[in-house]
């Protein structure tokens, strides 16, 4: 199963956590910054998959003797200033990961026409919806991206079609933001 | 698209509140406080906690999402708890959203309003509209309680007959996650479950959920799915989807080992797959479902295995050779190091790709080609692999590699050179287990494996504790896993000194030279706590093999430099335990002619000092070993004080026998455990009631009986009657007359009754010596009390004496002490020198060792579970509904146990039920009004869903077209 989701930038500070047990803030956010430590060392050539951090290695001791309940794999995939990291036990495809990954990016894009970290920031509810359609507990429920689509879009009527920052932009009456570009 | 007409007049509210903050305020305000961040955040925690307490569900909502995008960054939201209920209960869409939102990130197992939800919970996932019924669904499993699960389960059990697909795959999921914690749900739940993975008709996404949920349970539970594995089967050949073929090819790799014949079925379409697809990804599980299901394992039909198995490795060796994709690389070399436990030939012949894997830039296919190494390893490749590697580390560190060997420039020596200081430790970790594996049975050549000891202390990296935060933490983190590294290498000489004899010379020689104050300042650097480790374990080497030091002057002199006294107590009591040792070898090897005197009483006043300046050491056990021998050496100074020409007795003779003894052997680490305690042994009686005549009888005994207790009773000796060479030399002229005690208890030197009398002393003498460890076999270890436990347990009757003596003699051209329970399989033919193995006792291993294995295996849940693990260990004892095959019963007072508690539970939470009911009977009007009003509604959604659901045309096939699709990257991002 998938034990966590996570959606970080170049920065380290996050975007999407979604832990599937149950964790206190504090080892969330130590975890997190772990790997975000490996992630940022790697360079774009590398693969896709990362090892233990040093707070999930300690119950992990043989990911080759077959299933378990503790998480043994961590995938990950970068677009632009944005990574994407699924935390899963050996009873998920490595590879398979990977295109859920793609599957997830592909979604979310479609939701915000030509998605972007700020999109992200100000969509953060249409974020979590998104991951809604496509992972419940931990277990995949939907790789469509149409279904997953059309299941995020009936929660949200039309207003998950309008980029997030334009709604959140006119509604305040301004037409830029101010402080944008150090956004990027 | 079938609930617009809820959300829509609620939009504008999250958005429009002209007053408060919304979250996009929030945001802008963090953007423009930097620097300050962290005060502005707190503002905004206070006006979230005034904003969250109005009756304004408006504001509340605002507030909470405030509060969950925070939670996000670590500041703690578990206070709103209950207004995160208040949240959940509103009556708009988009608000609801949030409350569940909030409940998913933010609450824990101690959140205790959890109870106060279920009627809320109840109401939501009955309810018409699928994206409110969808909430509870997606949230339970973040919250789910063994008592919500119990009331909640007929709720959701009903859920799976819902006209939408939608609803029904996640139901599925939600059921799994609450049997998760309540394993009587799976029980109710998986009849239903299973229609619908029967169900040719279902949507897919339904079955595929159905499978992913049967894979997660598959593992804990595999006779309980062998009947279904035709359907699986079916799915597998004809659905087409490789999302659900991956975790079908997952699932069976769990099945076949407990059903062989599926084998031959799986054998066909696998091979069918793997010969066809595009999709690496399934490609791979495919390879990986045969290795892992133990397809190629098996006698039968040996043809189609072998080419089965040239497949399989043939397409990994393929994925690692010709794909520059970086990922293929890397499972493959996984799944080669799933083959390599059970088919270790066939992966040797793929050495060289995977040796080249050790060069890779990418540090995550290092390491799994470095594990790799380790599993292939053999006694021929050994050496090239390690060279391989320290070349490697030469490179990657350069400013070292000057110093130990001035190597040839490396090719791409930028590309090397940003390796991390950890994946180097890793590979000295790793270079280590090569060599150490199977007590050194590999290595045929020991003086280069001191040799590339030696070199590791160089090219370790300069420090494992310094650097950022980050770092220690990670030393937090490893150090019950194992030692750093440092420590292990200086670990790894004393062992080989310990163990190999044939090469004990060069490894003191080379504890010797890592000693040497002179090349301390170049190998170990200041700051680097690489030396802390290495010279601890290395000085005791150089102090207990004194007698093969080049040069004890020069070691001695580099023991006591002042500037020892900085290190770690650790390293300085062993420090403490070498000085006198290879002071008394100066002493000896040094002409005792004229200036013999004056030299020694120099070198004793210098060593004195040292000791001085550690006598008041902060370590206690530093402190007293100092003060022991400063008072010991001391005196002896005072004896060359003296005007007499001749050598001190203390020098000549005391002194040195504090060390001398018989040699030491390695020792198991569990071996004291093993021991048995005598019957005899009565440790709460005193040993004499008279103790004043004791020792009156003391003054006025004989010497001789004083005598009786020589150095070598508290030692194991091996061959003690035998002509133990290596251990005579050893023996000090007054510790050998062991046989002259014989003589002089007047023993006929007659063969057989003097053999007889001798070994019934023997046996009264180590009777009650707990030090006495017998080695292997019978042969030995006929007089110990552990003998005389095990003779009373087996009822075996055993004549001792009629052993004869020669038995006794375990010589060394025998190898003793072998350790055959666990690593002496296959013996080193090529290997011209004995490697000594740990000593214990190895036919008790049946005894009830107290300490040892219910920590490794039994409660291992407690033990260890990692940090994200969810436990499904609770599924695996209750028996599905129906279940065809027995499953087997992992331990009756167990399962009895678990019972009794399950039906407490049970009682507790109908009991609990019961007194709700009796709260929801106050609404009962309301409540059937509503759910009228809702059968009318679902109708109508229900026909518009059936209109509008795309069929299962799963048209983007995403295994597939993977680089196809690879994004056209948004800028700018």
């Amino acid at each position: 199963m998938i034990n966590a989701v996570l959606v970080f930038n170049n920065n380290g500070q996050p975007r999407l956590t979604k832990f599937y047990t149950q964790l206190d803030t504090q080892t969330q956010q130590s975890l997190i910054a772990q790997i975000y430590r490996l992630v940022a060392q790697r360079p774009a050539s590398a693969c896709n998959f990362l090892p233990l951090p040093p707070l999930l290695s300690q119950g992990a001791s043989s990911s080759a003797s077959g299933p378990s309940d503790a998480p043994t794999q961590i995938t990950y995939r970068t677009y632009a200033t944005l990574s994407f990291i699924m935390i899963s036990t050996s009873t998920e495809s490595p590879l398979a990961l990977i295109d859920l990954i793609q599957v997830f990016v592909e979604a979310l894009d479609r939701m915000f026409e030509n998605v972007c970290e700020l999109d992200l920031i100000f969509g953060y509810e249409t974020l979590h919806a998104v991951l809604g359609e496509m992972i419940v507990g931990g277990v995949v429920v939907e790789t469509n991206i149409d279904k997953i689509v059309a299941g995020v879009r009936a929660q949200e009527g039309s207003l998950g079609k309008k980029k997030a920052v334009q709604a959140a932009s006119s509604s305040l009456g301004r037409g830029a933001l101010p402080g944008l570009g150090a956004w990027r | 698209m079938w609930a617009p007409h809820v959300s829509a007049p609620e939009r504008p509210t999250l958005t429009a509140n002209r007053f408060e903050k919304s979250l996009y305020d929030l945001i802008k305000g963090l953007r423009l406080h930097k620097g300050g961040e962290n005060e502005y955040i707190q503002s905004c925690l206070r006006e979230c906690k005034a904003e969250i307490k109005t009756q304004d569900m408006d504001k509340k909502a605002t507030a909470l999402l405030k509060l969950i995008y925070l939670e996000m960054f670590g500041y703690d939201m578990s206070w709103a708890s209950f207004h995160v209920l208040e949240v959940m209960s509103s009556a708009k869409y988009l608000q609801k959203r949030v409350g569940y939102l909030g409940a998913v990130q933010s609450f824990r197992p101690d959140t205790e309003v959890l109870m106060l939800a279920t009627n809320l919970l109840k109401k939501d996932i009955v309810t018409s509209s699928i994206p409110n019924m969808s909430l509870p669904l997606i949230t339970l499993p973040h919250i789910i309680t063994p008592a919500l699960a119990m009331s909640l389960l007929p709720d959701i059990l009903s859920r799976l007959s819902h006209s939408s697909p939608v609803v029904r795959k996640k139901t599925i999921v939600c059921l799994y996650r609450l049997a998760l914690v309540y394993p009587e749900a799976l029980k109710l739940a998986w009849p239903k479950i299973k229609d619908h993975l029967m169900d040719d008709q279902e949507d897919v996404s339904v079955t595929t959920a159905a499978i992913n949920v049967v894979c997660e349970l598959g593992w804990r539970r595999p006779h309980d799915f062998l009947p279904l594995a035709p359907r699986f089967f079916e799915l597998l050949v004809d659905s087409g989807n490789n999302w659900m073929a991956i975790k079908i090819i997952k699932l069976f790799a769990t099945l076949t080992p407990i059903e062989p014949r599926l084998t031959r079925k799986l054998l066909r379409p696998l091979t069918n797959i793997i010969q066809t697809t595009s999709a690496m990804s399934l490609l791979y599980e495919c390879i990986n479902g045969i290795i892992q299901g133990g397809i190629l394992d098996g006698e039968d039909n040996l043809q189609e295995r072998d080419e089965v198995a040239t497949l399989c490795v043939g397409k990994l060796r393929g994925m690692i050779v010709l794909d520059s994709d970086p990922n293929l690389k890397y499972v493959a070399l996984l799944a080669l190091n799933r083959i390599v436990a059970t088919h270790p030939s066939l992966v040797s012949m793929q050495q060289d790709v995977i040796m080249d894997c050790l060069d890779d830039a990418d540090v995550s296919i290092r390491l799994q080609a470095l594990e790799l190494a380790v599993g292939m390893v053999s006694s021929d490749s050994l050496q090239p692999v390690v060279n391989r590697l320290i070349d490697q580390l030469r490179q990657a560190s350069v400013p070292a590699a000057e110093l130990i060997d001035t190597s040839k420039a490396s090719e791409n020596p930028e590309a090397l050179s940003i390796w991390p200081d950890d994946y180097k430790t890793e590979v000295v970790h790793k270079i280590l287990d090569l060599c150490s594996q199977k007590n050194y049975s590999e290595i045929l050549d020991f003086d280069w494996y001191v040799a590339v000891l030696v070199q590791l202390v160089g090219l370790l990296p300069p420090s494992e504790y310094k650097e950022d935060s980050g770092h220690y933490k990670e030393q937090e983190a490893m150090p019950h896993l194992r030692m750093n590294a440092a420590l292990r290498i200086g670990t790894e000489i004393r062992n080989v000194a310990v163990r190999v004899k044939g090469v004990r010379l060069e490894a003191t020689r080379a504890a010797e030279s890592l000693v040497l104050i002179d090349n301390r300042s170049h190998l170990f650097p200041p700051g680097s706590t690489v030396g802390d480790g290495v010279l601890g374990p290395v000085a005791w080497v150089v102090g207990e093999y004194a007698e093969y030091l080049l040069s004890p002057d020069r070691t001695l002199l580099s023991l006591i430099d002042m500037s020892n006294a900085s290190f770690p107590s650790r390293t300085l009591s062993l420090f403490l335990q070498a000085i006198p040792k290879v002071f008394v070898r100066v002493s000896q090897t040094n002409d005792p002619g004229d200036s013999w005197k004056s030299e020694m009483s120099l070198l004793l006043a210098r060593v004195v000092e040292f000791l001085e300046a550690l006598a008041a050491h902060p370590d206690l056990d530093v402190q007293e070993r100092a003060i022991e021998f400063l008072e010991a050496l001391r005196l002896a100074a005072e004896a060359l004080d003296s005007k007499t020409p001749e050598i001190p007795f203390l020098l000549a003779s005391v002194i040195p026998n504090l060390f001398a003894g018989l040699e030491l052997n390695p020792v198991a680490s569990n071996a004291q455990r093993k021991v048995v305690l005598p019957d005899s042994l009565r440790l709460d009686e005193a040993f004499r009631r008279d103790l004043p005549a004791l020792f009156y009888d003391l003054d006025s005994s004989s010497s001789h009986e004083s005598e009786s207790w020589q150095v070598s009773d508290f030692y194991h000796v091996p061959g003690l009657s035998s002509s133990n060479k290596q251990a005579r030399e050893m023996l000090p002229a007054d510790v050998q007359p062991y046989m002259s005690y014989q003589n002089a208890t007047g023993a006929l030197v007659d063969s057989s009754t003097g053999i007889q009398r001798r070994m019934l002393e023997r046996k009264e003498r180590f009777k009650d010596d707990p030090f006495y460890i017998a080695s292997s076999g019978a042969s030995s270890c006929t007089s110990t009390p552990i003998h005389d436990a095990l003779r009373t347990a087996n009822g075996e009757d055993l004549d001792i004496d009629s052993i004869p003596i020669v038995d006794l003699k375990l010589g060394d051209e025998n190898p003793r002490n072998v350790d055959s329970d666990r690593q002496r399989t296959h013996r080193l033919p090529r290997s011209k020198l004995v490697v000594a193995g740990d000593e214990t006792f190895e036919t008790l291993d049946y005894l009830p060792d107290t300490s040892m294995p219910k920590g490794a295996d039994d409660d291992r849940p407690i033990t260890k579970r990692s940090l994200l693990q969810v436990d499904s260990s609770s599924l695996g004892t209750s028996p599905l509904a129906k279940a065809p095959y027995p499953h087997v019963i992992p331990d009756e007072g167990e399962m009895e146990m678990a019972q009794a508690m399950q039906q407490i539970e049970e009682a507790r939470l109908q009991m609990q039920r019961a007194s709700e009911r009796i709260q929801l009977e106050g609404i009962p009007a309301e409540g059937t009004l509503v759910k009228r009003k809702k059968k009318k509604s679902k109708k109508h959604i229900d026909a518009a869903a059936q209109g509008v659901s795309p069929v299962d045309n799963d048209d983007t096939e995403p295994t597939e077209g993977k680089k196809k699709r690879k994004k056209k990257t948004k800028e700018p991002v």
